[in-house]
C-alpha cells in the first residue's frame, strides 16, 4: 500500500532528441547502464536485439529509432530503462535518463492534437505534464513497445499456429 | 462440498498425499504379488494407507472413496488381527489394485475440477463378499475377532508350543538405582534375548512407551520369563552385570512353573502388598494368558497381537519371503518449479559475475601479485560449478515410478493373456530430467506390452520348444556416454526376420535393387518401426494393430532419443532406448559470424570442412553448391541469410559446417568455430517475432548471448 502511495504521480523522465519524455514509475523495473546487445536477424529496425539481464534474456528497443529520430552512437550516458508492461519485460535504450519527478493530476494536460510535437511521437504520447517551467511528454509504454498493427499481427500469428496444429 | 470455503489448497495437499500413498501401496502389492501372502509389515502398511486415505477423504467429503477405503481397511484389519490362512492371495492383490485404480480415477476427476462421481458400490460389495469368504474359510475362530472399532488393540499373549529341548528360566534383574531411563536398558536386554527366545515374557510389560515403568523397574527389579534352548551360561553372557545392572539372578524352572507366570517368582520377589492396580491387573492378565495358552495349544493359531513374535517355524502363517533390505527411503519436499527456475537463473548470474570479477581489467596491472587472489578464485570457481551441478540434479527424477507402472502393466497383461511372466527391473534409480520422464512413459508402455504379448510365447509353445524357464521381461536402465539407456528385454521367441521381410515385400518397402539377403538384421528390424507394420496375425486387446512401434519411435525422436532393436530367434529380443538426460541442456557447438554467436546442436553436425574457392559452384539463380567427395550440398551463408554485419565473404577464410536434419544435408557457412559447450536453452522473448531457423537463445560463459539454430528449420 505504502509503495503505491509513494509511487503515485511519480514519473521517470528521459531525454530523446530535444524533448523530455516521462514514463509512469510503476512500469519501470530498473535502469541499467548500456550493455552489449546481440542482434536478432529479421526483426524491426527499432528492435536492437537481446541483452542478458542477469541471466534473463530480454529484448531491447531504441527509442530514438522508434521516434524516427536520427540514430545516435551509444556512449556512456546511454541507459537502458527496463520496463514491464503486462508481464512483458522490455529494455528501452535512451540517450540520457533525467530525473524522477512528481506530476500532479492538475498539471497534466491533454495531448494537443496540433502543435510542434512530431507526428511520429504523437501517437505514443497520451498527455503533457507541466513541471515548473518545463513540459514533459507522457508516454504510453504499451503503444511504445507494441507495433501499430500489433493486434493484426497477433491475430495472424494465432491463425498460423491454429493452422499449424 | 462446502463451496463457501476455499478448499483448493487443502485439495491439492489431499491429492498429492494420496497419490504418493497409492504409489507406495502399489509398490508394496506388486513386490509381493508372487508370494503366498503379504508379510506382516505390508499388511500393516496397507492397513495404515487405507486408514489415512479414509480419514482424509472423509474430511474432504468424498464419500465413495471413504466407503471403499474403509472396506479395504476392514479386510486388512482382519488379516492383521487374525492372520487367517489360505487367503486367495491373487484375488486379494487384484482387489487392492482395483481399489487403488478407483481412487486414482476419482482423484483424476477431482484434479480436473469435475465431480468425483464414480460409484464404488459394486467393488465394495465384492470386497465384502471376499472378506466374508476368508472369514468363513478361517473357521470358527471368527467369533474371536472384534469388530473393527478404533480402540487400542488389546494385547493377548499366546505362547507358542514348547519343544522338548526348550528350557525355562526365570530371570530377575536389579538395576543400579541411579541408572537413568532404566526402561530403555531393560528393553536392551529383551532385545538381545529376542534372537534365542522361543518365548519371552517380561514385567513391567510396557517398557517402551510408558516412561513410568523406569521407576517401577528400579524399585522392584525387572522380571523376565524366558523359554529358550540355551544354558544359564549363555544367558549370563547376554545379560552381564555392569555399570547399569547391579545383579542378575537366573533360575531354571519347569514348564508348569513357567506357565504360572510371574506369580511363581516366589520368595525371591517381594511383590509389594500395596501393589498398584495395574500390577494386579497385570497378574490377572498373565493368568488369563495362561488360560488362553492352553486353548492355543488345541487350536493352531489364535488371535491377538504377539508381544514378541514367535520364532517357531511352521506355527504362524508362512510369511512372504523377507524382502532384501529396503533401500533407505529418501525424504522429499515439494518445491515450486518457478522457484527452481529462479534459483537456476540466479546461479547463471553468479557464474557471469564471477567471470566479470576474475577477468576484471583492474587485475591486469603489470607487476600485481595475485597469488592469494588466484587461490581464492579457484576455490570459488569450484563452488559455483558444484552449485550448478546441484541445481541441475534437482531437476532430475529417478525412473522408479515409471518402472513401477510397467510392473503393473506386465501384471495386468500377463494375467489377462494367461501367461506366467516374471518381471525384473534394475537401475530404476537412474535419474532423468522430469520433462523426459513424461515423454518416455508411453513408449515404454508400448514396448513392455509388446514384449508380454508378442515376445513371450504361450506356455504350450515354450514347452514345445523345450524352454524350461519362466517367461521373463526385464526392464533396466543405466547412464552411458551422456545418455540414458533403457532396455526392455524378454526371453521369448524373438523377431522373425523372414516374416518381417515377407511383410515388407508385400507392402513394397523393399528396395528392388537390393537382394533380400543383403539386408542386415538391424535394417530388417527397423521395418517394424514403420507406420502400419505389424507381423502379428492376431489383433489382441493389447497389440497387433500396427500402431505403436511408429508412435514409439516418433515419441522418442521428439526428445532426441532413438530406438535400437536386437533380437536372437528363439531367445528373445531387446528394445534399447537411448535418450538424452535432459532437454534443458544440450551439447552445442558455438560458432561466430561477424559479431554474433550461433549454436548448433552437436548431434546435428556431421563434419566441418574447409574448402577451396573452386569447389564452390554458383548456379545462375544465385544459389551455391559445394562438391564434397563427389556429392553436392547446398550452401547457406549465415551472415548473408540473416543480413548480419562484418561477416566473411571469402569461402577460404571461413568454415563450412555440414548439418543433417530429416535425412537432408546442407552446408552452413560461418566465420569461425568457437568451441563446444553445454548450453542451457532459453526461449527467445515473445516480444520478438519468430525468426525462421532460430529455436532459442542461450548465454555463453562470458555473458554474451548466442542464438540457437534450428537445423530442421534451416533445411526447409
Amino acid at each position: 500500500m505504502s509503495e503505491l502511495v509513494t509511487q503515485h504521480n511519480k514519473y521517470v523522465t528521459f531525454k530523446s532528441g530535444n524533448e523530455y519524455f516521462a514514463l509512469k514509475i510503476e512500469y519501470v523495473n530498473e535502469i541499467i547502464v548500456f550493455q552489449e546487445i546481440t542482434e536478432i536477424p529479421e526483426s524491426e529496425d527499432y528492435i536492437k536485439g537481446l541483452i542478458n539481464l542477469r541471466g534473463k534474456i530480454i529484448p531491447v528497443i531504441d527509442v530514438r529509432v522508434r521516434f524516427k529520430q536520427p540514430e545516435l552512437a551509444y556512449n556512456d550516458r546511454t541507459c537502458i530503462i527496463v520496463i514491464n508492461v503486462k508481464d512483458m519485460v522490455v529494455g528501452l535504450i535512451v540517450e540520457k535518463v533525467a530525473e524522477v519527478v512528481e506530476i500532479t493530476e492538475d498539471n497534466i494536460l491533454d495531448s494537443p492534437s496540433l502543435g510542434n510535437v512530431d507526428k511520429n511521437q504523437n501517437k505514443y504520447v497520451y498527455a503533457i505534464g507541466k513541471v515548473g517551467e518545463n513540459v514533459k511528454l507522457l508516454l504510453d509504454p504499451e503503444k511504445l513497445i507494441k507495433d501499430e498493427d500489433w493486434s493484426v499481427l497477433e491475430q495472424m500469428t494465432e491463425e498460423i499456429t491454429e493452422e499449424g496444429e | 462440498m462446502a463451496e463457501e470455503f476455499n478448499t483448493q489448497g487443502m485439495l491439492d495437499i489431499y491429492l498429492f498425499e494420496n497419490r504418493q500413498l497409492l504409489e507406495k501401496l502399489q509398490e508394496i502389492v506388486l513386490e509381493q504379488k508372487d508370494e503366498e501372502c503379504f508379510d506382516e509389515e505390508s499388511i500393516n502398511e496397507i492397513f495404515r494407507t487405507m486408514h489415512t486415505i479414509k480419514g482424509s477423504s472423509g474430511v474432504m467429503m468424498f464419500d465413495e472413496i471413504t466407503k471403499l477405503s474403509h472396506k479395504l481397511e476392514d479386510v486388512f484389519y482382519y488379516l492383521r488381527e487374525s492372520k487367517p490362512q489360505n487367503v486367495p492371495h491373487m484375488e486379494l492383490v487384484e482387489y487392492v489394485l482395483k481399489v487403488s485404480d478407483f481412487i486414482n480415477a476419482e482423484m483424476d476427476k477431482i484434479q480436473d475440477g469435475e465431480a468425483a462421481d464414480g460409484v464404488a458400490g459394486e467393488l465394495v460389495d465384492d470386497i465384502d463378499r471376499f472378506l466374508t469368504s476368508i472369514k468363513n474359510g478361517d473357521g470358527e475362530k471368527e467369533k474371536d475377532i472384534k469388530e473393527n472399532v478404533h480402540e487400542e488393540p488389546q494385547q493377548f499373549y499366546i505362547a507358542p508350543m514348547a519343544t522338548s529341548a526348550s528350557r525355562f528360566f526365570k530371570i530377575y534383574v536389579t538395576f543400579n538405582p541411579d541408572v537413568p531411563l532404566a526402561n530403555v536398558h531393560a528393553y536392551k536386554i529383551i532385545y538381545s534375548m529376542k534372537e534365542i527366545a522361543e518365548d519371552l515374557l517380561h514385567y513391567p510389560e510396557d517398557i517402551i512407551s510408558d516412561e513410568s515403568s523406569a521407576d517401577e523397574i528400579l524399585e522392584n527389579g525387572f522380571k523376565i520369563l524366558l523359554q529358550a534352548q540355551c544354558s544359564e551360561q549363555d544367558l549370563r553372557g547376554i545379560i552381564q552385570e555392569g555399570y547399569d545392572i547391579k545383579k542378575v539372578e537366573i533360575y531354571e524352572c519347569n514348564a508348569k512353573e513357567f506357565q504360572q507366570g510371574f506369580d511363581s517368582f516366589g520368595t525371591e520377589i517381594r511383590i509389594d502388598l500395596e501393589s498398584s492396580v495395574e500390577e494386579i491387573e497385570a497378574k490377572a492378565d498373565v493368568a488369563e494368558a495362561a488360560k488362553l495358552k492352553e486353548e492355543a495349544a488345541k487350536k493352531e493359531i489364535a488371535p491377538g497381537d504377539f508381544v514378541i513374535e514367535s520364532k517357531e517355524p511352521g506355527k504362524g502363517k508362512k510369511l512372504a519371503k523377507d524382502k532384501s533390505k529396503k533401500q533407505e527411503k529418501a525424504a522429499f519436499i515439494s518445491v515450486d518449479v518457478q522457484k527452481m527456475d529462479m534459483l537456476m537463473d540466479l546461479i547463471g548470474e553468479l557464474v557471469i559475475s564471477e567471470s566479470v570479477v576474475l577477468q576484471n581489467s583492474d587485475l591486469k596491472v603489470p607487476g600485481l601479485k595475485l597469488d592469494n587472489f588466484n587461490k581464492a578464485a579457484v576455490q570459488m570457481t569450484k563452488i559455483s560449478t558444484d552449485l550448478q551441478n546441484v541445481i541441475m540434479s534437482m531437476r532430475m527424477m529417478p525412473l522408479t515410478n515409471t518402472f513401477q507402472k510397467m510392473n503393473r502393466i506386465v501384471f495386468d497383461v500377463s494375467r489377462k493373456l494367461g501367461k506366467d511372466i516374471e518381471f525384473e527391473m534394475s537401475g530404476e534409480y537412474t535419474e532423468v530430467d522430469k520433462n523426459i520422464i513424461e515423454h518416455i512413459s508411453d513408449p515404454l508402455m508400448h514396448l513392455v506390452r509388446n514384449a508380454v504379448d508378442h515376445g513371450i510365447e504361450t506356455e504350450e509353445e515354450r514347452i514345445a520348444q523345450g524352454k524350461t524357464e519362466k517367461g521373463k521381461v526385464t526392464l533396466w536402465a543405466k547412464t552411458e556416454s551422456g545418455k540414458v539407456w533403457i532396455g526392455v528385454q524378454d526371453n521369448g521367441k524373438g523377431l522373425d526376420r523372414e516374416k518381417i521381410l515377407a511383410k515388407a515385400r508385400k507392402q513394397g518397402l523393399l528396395d528392388s535393387a537390393k537382394e533380400e539377403s543383403d539386408y542386415t538384421d538391424k535394417e530388417v528390424y527397423q521395418f517394424i518401426t514403420l507406420p502400419g507394420f505389424s507381423t502379428n496375425e492376431k489383433v489382441t486387446e493389447y497389440s497387433g494393430r500396427g500402431v505403436g512401434m511408429d508412435v514409439v519411435v516418433s515419441n522418442l525422436q521428439s526428445i532426441g532419443g532413438s530406438l535400437e532393436i536386437e533380437s536372437t530367434p528363439g531367445q528373445g529380443s531387446l528394445m534399447l532406448l537411448k535418450i538424452p538426460l535432459t532437454l534443458a541442456i544440450i551439447d552445442g557447438i558455438i560458432m561466430g559470424v561477424g559479431k554474433s554467436y550461433f549454436v548448433l546442436e552437436t548431434g546435428a553436425v556431421k563434419e566441418f570442412v574447409s574448402i577451396r574457392e573452386n569447389r564452390l559452384i554458383q548456379q545462375p539463380n544465385g544459389r551455391e553448391f559445394v562438391m564434397i567427395r563427389g556429392e553436392g550440398y547446398p550452401v547457406l551463408r549465415i551472415g548473408e541469410w540473416y543480413k548480419l554485419h562484418d561477416y566473411k565473404a571469402d569461402v577460404e577464410e571461413g568454415m563450412l559446417v555440414l548439418v543433417e536434419a530429416e535425412k537432408k544435408t546442407i552446408c552452413l557457412f560461418v566465420d569461425r568455430l568457437i568451441g563446444n559447450q553445454e548450453i542451457v536453452v532459453k526461449p527467445i522473448p515473445d516480444y520478438i517475432k519468430k525468426v525462421k531457423g532460430l529455436t532459442g537463445c542461450t548465454q555463453l560463459g562470458d555473458g554474451s548471448i548466442a542464438l540457437i539454430l534450428d537445423v530442421a528449420g534451416l533445411v526447409e
